[in-house]
């Protein structure tokens, strides 16, 4: 592998070099290049324009769209959003997700930040134990569990609250996983100076251990959000009142609407655009972040 | 030497575990055992349980209908899985090769990450609508009718274009991180050699990033099994005549349709299996690969 390391600087001139000396080679080159682009666009275009549509469609009085021609914006659009908003009462679909989301997301890290703390900072027996414990959960999901999980939150008389939709998923062996990895990388020197400055372990999660991880709280909490939001199972289940449930099931109650004809298709398209919204502003807004704990978490 | 382990106290290390260890007890743990206690049991609302040793089990396997759905589960998981695997590879390279514009195709192509697996559904639904949707009558000028309400195999497709949708972005996010590992000195050396761009790709790339790729494997088959539960639920309720009743919606019927809860907790066991076997796999196959990010 140590002459392969070597090679790169002399394989960038020889490469040129080639290209300079074939100069027919570009115009192929730029065919090549385009044919790239027109590739990579119409790949693209597959993932977004169906979201497109849908955006289009739901400004639309009625929502029917049946050929290319018909894709052109509406004027119902205000009226949609205010009429899915207020008239059909998604604004309470849509508070009670935030809500949910926000709580696990503030919870998952607060409580993961603690585990991780003991993990990486402690002196502890059977630390690899805990450990696992921690990450079996993993192997876990709302799937594998819900019928006992339905029954045991009922008897705890909490459902149709949002005690039944947050607290059973505060801990998270993903944030965990991830802080954990990030604080093994912060070097052991900064914290030898913060014990001999005798800092307690709160103290030092709050100003040394915060600070050096804005970044991966920053993408935890958008993997958090993106995961919370988009729930769907378990409030189905566990929700039965119409004022509690979140977005994603009152799409549900839209999309039966529909097909029985109360209220017009480009109404679900409107609730979906709204549903959307959220997590893909967050994504946009917060990509670098993201991207960079995704690839903490490969390693 | 340095050492992170620069607190001792085991009583402060255990108050700072304990809410992690409660939740996890309580809703994940304890759940979990009951689930498989409750499999030897006829459990159902305004009733005691009743104990049935393996009854539940001996029903799964001569259930029809149940059978029915395994097929149908792994079928639909192996198509998505497919489907997710080669599309999001194509794409990554694509954007991998490009040399302008490359972070605007990049964010157009990992934002279905964020896409709500119920809105994927819905959007579907309505583009593939038997009567009123946008493509159908472009895939009926070529000579098919569009009878997905009825017609299974055409409903299995639908849902799972809409399952593949949805799932690139996250592969792309992986694949676009471990394309950008694969050493430059490998990409010019097989350029010196005339390796066309697709041979590079098959031959150099997906080798060295094979162990990201068998993560995503795993990854994609538990979406396939759990993750498409709001695109079935939306789009057909299982049907027609069972065509999409994969495991997981065979599942939740029977817990909360037919309130057979035993039934239902033998389901689950099972569906533990599956994960559990996945995640073996997962573990086993990147530690023989771990030597690749050093």
């Amino acid at each position: 592998m140590s002459s392969v390391a070597t090679l790169p600087d002399r394989l960038g001139e020889y490469t040129e070099q080639m290209v300079a000396e074939t100069g027919g080679d570009t115009r192929d080159g730029l065919v090549e290049r385009l044919s790239l682009h027109a590739l990579a666009l119409g790949a693209v275009l597959l993932l977004v324009l169906p979201v497109v549509v849908a955006a289009i469609v739901s400004t639309k009085p009625t929502g029917i769209v049946t050929s290319v021609a018909d894709l052109v914006p509406g004027r119902s659009g205000a009226a949609n959003y205010r009429r899915a908003l207020v008239g059909l009462g998604f604004w309470r679909f849509m508070l009670n997700s935030f809500v949910m989301a926000a709580i696990i997301v503030v919870g998952k890290l607060l409580v993961a930040a603690l585990a991780a703390l003991a993990i990486v900072y402690y002196r502890l027996p059977y630390k690899n134990l805990v450990f696992l414990v921690v990450l079996f959960t993993l192997m876990l999901p709302v799937p594998v569990r819900f019928v006992p999980l339905y029954r045991l939150v009922v008897e705890l008389g909490w459902n149709n609250s949002f005690l039944a939709i947050t607290v059973p998923y505060l801990a998270s062996a993903t944030t965990v996983f991830i802080l954990r990895q990030h604080f093994r990388s912060i070097p052991s020197s900064l914290v030898e100076t913060a014990k001999l400055d005798g800092v307690g372990p709160l103290r030092f999660l709050v100003s040394v251990l915060v600070p050096m991880s804005r970044g991966i709280i920053v993408g935890v909490s958008v993997i958090m959000f993106v995961y919370a939001w988009n729930q769907y199972l378990w409030p189905l289940v566990i929700i039965d009142t119409e004022g509690q449930q979140v977005a994603q099931v009152g799409l549900s109650l839209l999309r039966g609407q529909a097909s029985s004809g109360e209220i017009a298709w480009s109404m679900v398209m409107t609730g979906s655009i709204l549903t959307l919204l959220p997590p893909l502003a967050l994504l946009v807004a917060f990509r670098k972040p993201l991207l960079e704990t995704f690839t903490l978490q490969q390693r | 030497m340095a050492t992170r382990e620069i607190f001792e106290n085991r009583l402060q290390a255990g108050l700072l575990l304990f809410p992690t260890m409660v939740v996890s007890a309580v809703f994940l743990y304890y759940p979990a055992i009951r689930a498989v206690g409750l499999s030897f049991f006829q459990a159902s609302f305004g009733r005691d349980d009743a104990f049935v040793a393996l009854d539940n089990y001996a029903r799964l396997f001569t259930s029809g209908t149940y059978l029915d759905s395994v097929f149908v589960s792994v079928l639909f998981t192996a198509v998505v899985v497919a489907g997710v695997m080669a599309f999001g590879l194509c794409v990554t390279f694509l954007i991998h090769e490009v040399e302008l514009g490359k972070s605007a195709y990049l964010i157009a192509a990992i934002w279905p990450y964020a896409l709500p697996p119920a809105v994927a559904g819905l959007v579907f639904l309505f583009l593939f609508h038997p009567t009123l949707g946008l493509v159908t009558s472009y895939i009926e000028a070529l000579g098919v009718t569009v009878d997905w309400f009825t017609n299974g195999p055409q409903a299995f497709v639908v849902v799972a274009l809409a399952a593949v949708w949805k799932q690139i972005g996250y592969n792309v996010i992986f694949m676009t991180a471990a394309m950008n590992n694969v050493p430059d000195s490998l990409t010019e050396a097989a350029n010196l050699d005339g390796v066309g761009r697709f041979q590079r790709l098959m031959r150099v790339y997906v080798p060295v990033m094979s162990p990201t790729l068998v993560f995503l494997v795993v990854i994609n088959t538990i979406y396939g099994f759990f993750g498409t539960f709001p695109m079935v639920d939306l789009m057909t309720k299982g049907g027609p005549a069972g065509a999409t009743n994969i495991l997981i919606y065979d599942l939740w019927r029977t817990a909360f349709q037919f309130y057979d809860f035993g039934f239902a907790s033998a389901k689950s066991v099972v569906l533990f299996v599956v994960v559990g076997a996945l995640m073996y796999v997962q573990f086993r196959l990147s530690d023989r690969y771990a030597y690749y990010g050093g």
